[in-house]
């Protein structure tokens, strides 16, 4: 209750005097704040034909240099930008490396900062 | 009169953030290594450093002990170069894990399409990178030929993304002075749209070294600059906070100046220091994480960041502005703090008389 008082009264002080940058600053040597309009995608992909991980899968977003590749446990996990209608590509780059797979492409709707998935592929 | 309420105000919000001294902003020197050896070094670095990286669990030991995190709160990692750090993107996620947000200053010499993508997984959010004149200037500075090319190489891959706030900032000097508006457009051909420029405070190695700190009539006219600029609105150009600049503000800024140092900043430096801005003389460092609660030395100690009566000192001591200056940014305070290192009002005032007397 006190805080939220003391919110208020900071916000009227600081806004009588007329200025955008009250809450949003930074050092003279630092860097501009974060806005945090990202999301954190998880997930692991599986072989459809046997269930098992698969490593190596290169996951990417769509219109955007950002990648990742799968771990031993078929895992990855990275932020990205929040946007609606993200795409996400799973390409095996590795040839028959650990077997052959066809691609993916998901579309992911509902965002919440953090998202889990789990993506299976099919043999060629 | 509108403008006499419009300072009032902000004096009442400046002493109650001081009053209330939130946690927003911590840098990191995670390193003192660096890739280059630039002549305006305020920070004395070098390629091989006396100082070990510190420990990342030495520093996560540290920031856990916050008890209430601010909304923005975002730590800053700074060196040194940070990218010199292998496990920067490690780091980054363990506190995106802990609800921190992160970001880098960086010469950009080592920012490449790879870099770019790794630290962009692992959550960065904010970014400032170094450009500090056309390719002669900029290089003299760094005094590397090869970092103009870099740097820009980092700036379009920036600019790529529309994930990153970040922000170019350049020090003004003798060599770029009359560059700025070169500068302005290459940096508006590469999509960027904040820019900050600083002087070099005659610290380190700049210390030695003329060419770098303009006169009184170039910072006029640096101030000139950014003002036009800030009409144009072209690109978001700001003077950054290092100091008070008297009739210029808050033509040259978002607000009128507020050196943040100990009341919003904070930092956790090579040796383990508790202290604000890494530019600041270390004699007033507060504390060390190996010995002390970080979070209790930034709530129960930084008396004299908090108080900055003790400045009026020296030629502040009589100083009409004193009440909006309070001794100018505080890394400003260097030796045997009995004066101000550089006042920039008084540079301005100066060529203000000399431009009346003509």
């Amino acid at each position: 209750m006190i805080n939220m008082r003391r919110n208020v009264i900071r916000k009227i002080v600081g806004g009588l005097s007329l200025t955008s940058a009250m809450f949003v600053f930074q050092a003279c040597y630092g860097t501009p704040q974060d806005f945090g309009l990202d999301l954190l995608i998880e997930g692991q992909v599986k072989s459809k034909a046997t269930g098992l991980p698969i490593k190596g899968i290169k996951v990417s977003v769509a219109d955007n240099m950002q990648y990742e590749l799968t771990d031993e446990e078929g895992m990855f996990s990275f932020y990205t930008e929040m946007l609606e209608g993200l795409k996400l590509q799973f390409q095996d780059i590795d040839s028959t490396q650990n077997g052959l797979y066809a691609n993916k492409d998901t579309v992911l709707t509902d965002l919440s900062k953090k998202m889990y998935l789990d993506i299976v592929l099919e043999e060629k | 009169m509108f403008s006499s309420i419009k300072k009032y105000s902000f004096r009442k919000f400046r002493d109650s953030e001081t009053k209330r001294h939130e946690l927003n902003y911590l840098f990191w020197e995670c390193t003192t290594r660096c890739n280059l050896n630039c002549l305006h070094c305020g920070s004395d670095c070098s390629k091989d450093s006396s100082h070990q990286d510190m420990p990342a669990e030495d520093f996560f030991h540290a920031i856990d002990t916050i008890k209430e995190i601010s909304q923005n709160f975002t730590v800053v990692f700074t060196g040194g170069e940070p990218l010199l750090r292998k496990d920067l993107e490690l780091c980054g996620k363990e506190l995106r894990k802990r609800g921190f947000k992160w970001s880098i200053v960086t010469n950009g010499h080592l920012y490449d399409k790879q870099r770019h993508i790794s630290l962009l997984n692992a959550g960065l959010g904010a970014l400032t990178i170094s450009l500090d004149g056309t390719n002669k200037s900029h290089n003299w500075l760094r005094n590397n030929e090869k970092s103009f090319d870099k740097v820009i190489n980092a700036i379009e891959l920036a600019s790529s993304s529309n994930r990153i706030n970040f922000d170019i900032v350049t020090c003004v000097n003798q060599k770029n002075i009359n560059e700025l508006e070169q500068i302005k457009e290459l940096l508006i051909s590469k999509n960027v749209k904040a820019w900050r420029l600083f002087t070099i405070i005659p610290i380190g190695r700049a210390s030695h070294n003329p060419d770098l700190t303009l006169t009184n009539n170039q910072f006029v006219q640096l101030m000139d600059f950014i003002v036009e600029c800030r009409k144009s609105k072209e690109i978001d150009v700001k003077f950054s906070c290092e100091g008070y600049v008297g009739k210029y503000e808050p033509l040259v800024r978002d607000s009128y100046f507020f050196c943040r140092a100990g009341i919003n900043i904070g930092s956790i430096l090579i040796d383990g220091s508790i202290s604000a801005c890494p530019n600041i003389d270390r004699t007033f460092s507060q504390g060390n994480i190996y010995t002390d609660n970080f979070y209790s030395v930034w709530e129960n100690k930084f008396q004299p960041f908090r108080d900055r009566k003790w400045t009026k000192l020296g030629q502040c001591e009589s100083c009409k502005d004193f009440k909006d200056c309070q001794g100018n940014g505080f890394h400003n305070w260097h030796g045997d703090k009995k004066n101000v290192l550089v006042c920039h009002n008084e540079k301005i005032e100066k060529t203000t008389k000399c431009q009346h007397r003509v």
